[in-house]
């Protein structure tokens, strides 16, 4: 009895230890990934207040390493000292800003209307359009991704300039709905079929057609799912750098193109292209705390229903 | 406290400014009276009359010299300064109602920035108004070239550099300068290398210059004075003292001496290649190390040949030059393969690694005055080194002059400049607006603000080189003497290597870079590397058209 | 009379569309002649073909909806994704297939002349274009170490953690930062061989030149983990998504089993997550091959053309040397192999899934 007892207490100390070895292996690799992760940004947001010889030494911590200074951002005219003075560089940076919003914005809310529209067809329905299947217009899609779009900048010029897009918000929202629909589509394709068809079938059979089940069922269930897809588009088109320097001129200029431009025949700016960049991260940064648990939550909807 | 006491110096400022504004206006009014051009390029040679001096030396204290990067407002209050020949030729809001579009770069928040803070103030005296298009430098030339191709030229004002005038000027898309502008901007104040054929067409003149360029040596003085360093060069065998190297074998022999040296507890190295393509202007490094080898004395040519474009980058001399760099790479930094020039100049030679660096004149420029300098005034300039002997591409064999060392420094690029394009022809209004705000950005005065200060423009009047200014603004005086000496003493060296303004001349660089790049990597030999791009390059002049491409190359020689 | 007001719906619904068709083709023909100079009439820009493809887009819809019902009504779920896509990228890549059959340089005098689809030709004599497709194998192979890593990620965020919310935030920032500032602020910066932290930590783990961009092998292997660093949340959050979409009774019913960890996941987990799997490599395999921000900005290209990408070659073909002939020609083989490469691998991915489960 009593053998058996201790028996049964060091399995199960055996099993705690395990148990404790594997969590501290998981919190690890956590933790190390983390670092990962956060070093870079880390970094960038530390350089945006370093001079120069902090930069050309490396130094690493703030305060301990080096003394910050506002030098990134008064470049812009974004550090507590200018930010009130007349600045060149801010109005730039803020008309390129609200470019940026409205046409990442805009692109991701068209594709996401677009591509979740397409996906759920595809994936509920059976259609033909000449030769081509479901299959066949689903890589249709994803084909419209694989150019490499420096050989594009011909054609769209043309194009544009023909219909008079140049230089327009409305172009740029069109040229890149059509980069990020593939990804919509795909994703949320995925996300239909997990939805089981039994309860399309129900909501039929209660006399609602395709486009009520659609709207009144699926929807809301895939619901966080879209705003999954609407944050990896809008990180793609906040980011996209090619179309923004090809197509526009002074207008509908948007974020990225500036970044770019702290560097050129002079060397770099190390800290004003770093505090481009740490402002260029921080709505996307805000939009990812406040939509998170969207991400996960919504692309796990509809399977283990 | 600190708001406080920045709106003190913003105050101090603001008197000051008014003080000087009555001094512009009185130069506007002498303008009226007697005609600013005429004044003014009588002016040139001699002294500058006593308002134009202080109005300069005002300028130049802004910020000043040491006191970091100019910030925006200091660009508009030099633009506001220097209005007085706007003001002597436009009437207040004359030209209310003109949009113009200017392109140009955003370099690091330079040029575009810069010419924005310049215009500002003549915005708002003329009433023009000026939307800005910036393009990064790396699609500088593409967007360029892509507008052209397709007929979406959307700007009246484009920042261009010379090489490009080929393909703008050369299909008429850019507006001829009006004599009036040349007497504004005083064109015969340019240097002489600046002066036509450059900036002209057919010739017709299209180019405000607000730049020049060319290649100089930049040594570090400490440690080519270093104690330690001289016994130890002593003791390696070497006769010659030890000292910053005049010609490029003493470059090579410097370099692959000073590999594993310390200068107090640092590693340091001698010359520093730029290995690495740049879009094309890392060409620029290589014929910098070549033309002391190639460009022989009395002719003009050292890229192609003049009746034929066959092309001379294969040749004896040439390949001694890629040959260089590979002999010398193993004694550079461990990471040198992958630097491009940008990176040898700012991230190496500016921040402490490296002693010997071919660049323009920022290098200079940005010592003193910029915030990503760190090593401040321990810089010396000189010429590009020459070679003791030179390739004679005529005889085909290597010849040693009999005046010494062979010298040709190299013009790389020729120099930014602001060209008006042809689409403001039709309506004169427009015409006048964009021509008077190129004018101003090419202003005399405005430019010596510009060379003196963090912009990307060097030297390139021969006012520019009145020592006085210099060291009234702040400059060291044996320091600025120095840089000045090499810029003046490249641009009018009679053996200069000018480089041709043909259309696709960054075409030929870029591929010339991707063999290169092979060539340094250790995959083909210098020779058979050479002989690649050669072939490239035939295949290109082809492609371009060889008749056409040979006349204009005639043409951009003076020939 | 059903029959009847049917026949006379479909009729009505041809009507409509015949009638919208008219018109577009109308507007087009009329811009065409007026492009080509044969008549003055017309509009200033093409504009209104635009509008004109709008009415007739929604003209068609309305017409299926009027000839087939509700199976019309369905079609409209896909076509305005369809007709949108349609419309912008068939100009673009018809006139990229006409200039990939020219010598267009642009800087040439004589401009565009067309070449006998020579470029085609010239394109396989092109060392440096098969030395970049070459370096394309590494690139899209390392894709799936890519994969191996967000998998295990996504496990580790199923796995009963705390702080799982900070946890998921952390690892989805990458993928928010710019490929501009990725190559400067990593590539240029934390791996710069004097100062940077990455050169001085790998100088601590006893690699005394950590110079990664000159030499071929490290080269590579730096470009693809800053590329991995950036892409790796986005295949992590598809596969996270997939995991807790899986149906809890059937990881419950192999651990009662006593399966192993490691064996449940092979047998349950990993079968089950193929079609987000595919899915997610898919779109990340087409992104890594169009890989060339962070190449041109850091490397560009070297050491010797050792991290070269396709993309990054045409970059410099198109437009640092402008030739836009010969750079479109490049593109348009490399696309197609790309669909026969993708078309063969999701054949074989689907005849494998359904092996497999």
């Amino acid at each position: 009895m009593a053998s058996v007892m201790s028996q049964g207490r060091t399995s199960a100390s055996r099993h705690h230890l395990r148990r404790t070895g594997g969590q501290f292996l998981v919190y690890a690799a956590l933790i190390t990934w983390t670092c990962v992760c956060l070093f870079p940004l880390f970094w960038t947001v530390t350089t945006s207040l370093k001079s120069a010889r902090d930069v050309t030494q490396g130094h690493l911590i703030p305060w301990i390493d080096f003394q910050p200074t506002w030098k990134g951002w008064r470049s812009l005219g974004l550090s507590p000292d200018t930010i009130f003075n007349l600045s060149d560089p801010r109005e730039e940076f803020l008309g390129r800003f609200a470019n940026s919003v409205i046409i990442a914005g805009g692109a991701s809310c068209l594709a996401l209307l677009l591509g979740s529209l397409a996906a759920y067809g595809l994936s509920r329905f059976r259609y033909k359009f000449g030769p081509m299947h479901n299959s066949d217009i689903l890589f249709f899609f994803i084909s419209q991704l694989i150019l490499p779009p420096v050989v594009l900048a011909l054609p769209f010029l043309v194009l544009y300039r023909e219909l008079d897009l140049l230089d327009t918000r409305f172009g740029l929202v069109l040229v890149y709905t059509l980069t990020v629909l593939p990804i919509v589509v795909w994703i949320m394709r995925d996300q239909f079929n997990a939805i089981p068809i039994e309860l399309d079938e129900a909501a039929l059979v209660d006399g609602l057609s395709a486009w009520g089940v659609f709207l009144r069922i699926v929807l809301p269930i895939a619901l966080p799912g879209m705003v999954a897809a609407f944050i990896l588009s809008l990180v793609l088109t906040w980011n996209e750098y090619f179309f923004a320097a090809l197509l526009t001129a002074s207008s509908a200029k948007t974020l990225p193109v500036m970044v770019a431009s702290q560097t050129g025949s002079q060397g770099i700016d190390w800290w004003s292209m770093a505090a481009l960049s740490t402002a260029a991260i921080a709505p996307l940064v805000i939009m990812g705390i406040l939509l998170e648990r969207y991400i996960v939550k919504g692309l796990a909807t509809g399977a283990g229903k | 406290m600190k708001v406080g006491d920045y709106n003190n110096i913003i105050a101090g400022q603001q008197t000051s400014r008014r003080r000087l504004l009555q001094g512009a206006a009185g130069l506007g009014a002498a303008a009226v009276g007697g005609g600013f051009g005429a004044f003014s390029s009588a002016r040139a040679a001699g002294t500058p009359s006593a308002d134009e001096m202080a109005l300069r030396k005002a300028i130049l204290k802004v910020p000043g010299v040491g006191k970091g990067s100019p910030t925006d407002a200091d660009w508009q209050k030099v633009g506001e300064l220097c209005l007085g020949p706007t003001k002597a030729r436009v009437k207040p809001g004359e030209f209310k109602g003109v949009q113009l579009t200017f392109m140009g770069l955003n370099n690091q928040n330079l040029h575009d920035f810069l010419f924005r803070g310049f215009l500002k103030p003549w915005e708002t005296y003329t009433g023009a108004k000026i939307s800005w298009i910036d393009v990064a430098q790396a699609d500088y030339s593409p967007r360029l070239q892509q507008a052209i191709a397709t007929g979406t030229i959307d700007f009246d004002l484009l920042e261009m550099g010379a090489p490009f005038e080929g393909e703008v000027c050369g299909k008429g898309l850019t507006s001829e300068m009006p004599e009036e502008v040349k007497q504004q901007i005083d064109v015969t104040d340019l240097v002489n290398y600046l002066k036509p054929p450059v900036g002209t067409w057919e010739g017709k003149t299209y180019r405000v210059t607000i730049d020049g360029d060319c290649h100089t040596i930049n040594y570090r003085t400490d440690v080519f004075s270093d104690p330690d360093l001289t016994k130890a060069w002593k003791s390696a065998g070497n006769s010659a003292p030890w000292g910053n190297p005049r010609t490029w074998q003493q470059v090579q022999k410097v370099t692959k001496f000073l590999a594993g040296k310390q200068v107090a507890g640092k590693d340091v190295y001698g010359y520093l290649d730029a290995p690495k393509p740049w879009g094309g202007f890392g060409f620029y490094f290589l014929a910098s190390r070549a033309t002391a080898y190639v460009k022989y004395p009395g002719e003009k040519a050292w890229l192609f040949d003049v009746d034929t474009m066959k092309p001379r980058v294969n040749s004896a001399g040439w390949v001694r030059a890629i040959q260089d760099v590979v002999d010398a790479l193993p004694s550079e930094p461990p990471n040198q393969i992958n630097a491009d020039p940008n990176t040898t100049g700012f991230q190496q030679f500016l921040a402490g690694t490296g002693s010997l660096v071919s660049w323009w004149g920022d290098i200079g420029q940005n010592a003193n005055t910029s915030d990503s300098s760190v090593v401040g005034d321990v810089i010396g300039f000189d010429i590009l080194p020459g070679s003791d002997d030179v390739f004679n591409h005529t005889t085909g064999k290597w010849e040693t002059l009999s005046s010494g060392p062979n010298f040709a420094p190299n013009m790389a690029y020729l120099g930014w400049g602001v060209y008006v394009m042809s689409r403001v022809n039709g309506d004169s209004a427009k015409h006048k607006a964009a021509w008077s705000a190129a004018a101003h950005l090419g202003g005399k005065d405005l430019s010596i603000w510009t060379v003196m200060y963090p912009s990307g423009f060097q030297v390139h009047r021969q006012s520019h080189f009145n020592i006085q200014e210099w060291l009234d603004a702040g400059y060291d005086k044996a320091y600025i003497t120095n840089y000045l000496a090499s810029q003046s003493n490249s641009y009018n060296h009679p053996n200069v290597a000018i480089e041709p303004r043909i259309p696709g001349i960054f075409q030929y660089y870029s591929l010339a870079e991707d063999e290169l790049a092979k060539i340094f990597a250790g995959k083909v030999g210098a020779q058979k590397g050479a002989d690649n791009i050669a072939a490239a390059w035939e295949k290109l002049t082809d492609q371009l058209g060889r008749e056409k491409q040979i006349a204009l190359y005639k043409a951009s020689l003076g020939i | 009379m059903r029959g009847r007001a049917a026949a006379s719906r479909r009729q009505a619904g041809r009507a409509l569309i015949l009638v919208a068709s008219i018109a577009l083709v109308g507007v087009i023909l009329l811009q065409i002649l007026r492009a080509a100079g044969e008549i003055q009439v017309g509009f200033a820009n093409w504009r209104p073909v635009l509008y004109a493809y709008v009415v007739w887009a929604i003209a068609l819809g309305a017409g299926q909806v009027l000839m087939h019902g509700e199976r019309g009504r369905r079609a409209l779920f896909v076509l305005p994704a369809v007709l949108f896509t349609v419309a912008v990228v068939i100009f673009p890549t018809l006139f990229g297939f006409y200039i990939a059959s020219l010598d267009w340089n642009l800087s040439a005098t004589s401009g565009p002349r067309f070449n006998n689809f020579h470029n085609f030709v010239e394109l396989f004599n092109d060392p440096d274009y098969w030395n970049a497709l070459t370096n394309m194998l590494f690139y899209v192979v390392a894709v799936l170490v890519e994969y191996a890593i967000a998998f295990g990620l996504a496990l580790l965020l199923t796995a009963e953690i705390r702080a799982r919310k900070f946890f998921r935030l952390a690892f989805l920032l990458p993928f928010m930062l710019s490929p501009v500032a990725v190559s400067w602020m990593i590539g240029k910066s934390i791996f710069e061989y004097r100062f940077g932290p990455a050169s001085n930590f790998m100088r601590f783990l006893g690699w005394r030149t950590p110079a990664v961009f000159a030499h071929a092998w490290t080269a590579r292997i730096g470009i693809e983990v800053m590329a991995g660093w950036v892409a790796i949340p986005f295949i992590m959050i598809l596969l996270l998504a997939g995991l807790q979409a899986l149906p809890k009774e059937v990881q419950e019913a192999a651990q009662v089993d006593g399966a192993s960890a490691w064996q449940s996941f092979w047998r349950v987990t990993f079968p089950l997550m193929l079609p987000v799997s595919i899915t997610a490599l898919l779109i990340r395999i087409i992104f890594q091959l169009k890989l060339a921000d962070i190449v041109i900005n850091v490397t560009g290209g070297g050491p010797g053309g050792a991290t070269d990408t396709v993309s990054s070659y045409i970059y410099r073909v198109y437009s640092d040397r402008s030739n836009v002939g010969y750079g479109t020609a490049l593109a348009m083989f490399y696309l197609v192999m790309i669909i026969i490469f993708l078309t063969v691998m999701l054949r074989l991915a689907n005849r494998w899934t359904r092996n497999l489960t």
